[in-house]
């Protein structure tokens, strides 16, 4: 196959544009969240638990935790009547309770920050925070606020926003 | 008067605690039949937990249980307890609980931060019946 010189021209804009693009935003695509636990179930959590994607972006959870069952489900007034910690236009989700190597998928499509927690163990600080985009994007919505809804370990527990965009992905897993 | 601690710990592993009411015999085995139910069967867990088996409960005695443990073989391996940590704190006793077995080879106490059945942080508490049983139920 032979390029032409326009061609050659268009693909390097291309990958300039890539190169210039924030680094650390994961291109639309899937990505696999993890459900992870002690054997004990001493401790759970989301892996990552802070994530940058672009919008369109399929996430899919899947239960790697041998011993438990978890959700990933979106905090929002129709799911259990939770305060709403995504975007005001985004659908939100529930998984279900997810048995171990079982899976679920969710698109994000609206640009803003989304919490999310796992039904059995929010007590137990098992939550996660999704970036869909960026600020500069249109209708882009911020994290929400403290509420009377999520307790201030909950808060806590989920990275800050800028954090997560300059990462990308934040998964520290020293238990 | 001072007791050893091989004592002390040959005193409990020899205690006898209120038994259920029916034959010993019928919950050596599974299923142990009425009023217990398989937990898998009621709630979204898998059927055998690594480290516990599968369980059995009558749901009338939740969240403390006892929960009767049972081996890949259907062996009656481990008595369960689960006591939710803020109960205990606010002043719950739970008292008298019953056994799957009056033998007891082994007991081990950890923290779980929860499950689909009891949900808050709890202490799970586990009374193996004899010396192979936490192997069997380890996978």
């Amino acid at each position: 196959m032979t390029l032409s010189r326009r061609q050659i021209l268009a693909l390097g804009g291309g990958l300039c544009a890539a190169h210039l693009a924030p680094r650390n935003l994961l291109a639309a695509s899937i990505e696999v969240i993890e459900m992870r636990g002690t054997a004990r179930g001493e401790h759970v959590w989301f892996v990552p638990r802070g994530l940058a994607v672009t919008p369109g972006t399929v996430l899919r959870f899947v239960n790697r935790d041998k011993g438990n069952s978890h959700t990933a489900t979106a905090y929002h007034p129709a799911i259990f009547d939770r305060a709403r910690r995504i975007p005001a236009a985004a659908t939100p989700w529930d998984s279900d309770f997810l048995l171990p190597d079982e899976s679920f998928e969710v698109t994000l499509t609206a640009p803003g920050v989304y919490d999310l927690y796992c039904i059995p163990h929010e007590m137990s600080g098992m939550v996660a925070r999704i970036v869909v985009g960026t600020p500069d994007e249109q209708g882009w919505e911020g994290a929400a606020g403290p509420s009377d809804d999520v307790s201030q370990a909950v808060l806590d527990a989920l990275p800050p926003v800028e954090e997560i965009l300059s990462r990308g992905r934040i998964e520290e897993d020293t238990r | 008067m001072k007791f050893s601690s091989a004592a002390l710990a040959f005193a409990a592993l020899m205690m006898t605690g209120p038994a259920f009411a029916q034959d010993a015999d019928a919950l050596m085995s599974a299923p142990p039949g009425e009023p217990f139910v398989q937990v898998s069967d009621v709630l979204p867990l898998p059927e055998f937990l690594p480290g516990l088996g599968t369980l059995f409960v009558d749901p009338g005695t939740l969240p403390a249980g006892p929960f009767l443990s049972y081996d890949h073989d259907g062996k009656l391996s481990a008595t369960v307890y689960m006591t939710p940590l803020e109960e205990l704190q606010n002043g719950t006793a739970y008292d008298g609980l019953s056994l799957g077995a009056n033998t007891v080879a082994g007991v081990d106490i950890y923290y779980n931060a929860g499950h689909p059945g009891v949900e808050t942080p709890h202490a799970h508490v586990v009374l193996f019946h004899d010396d192979g049983a936490k192997g069997r139920l380890a996978e």
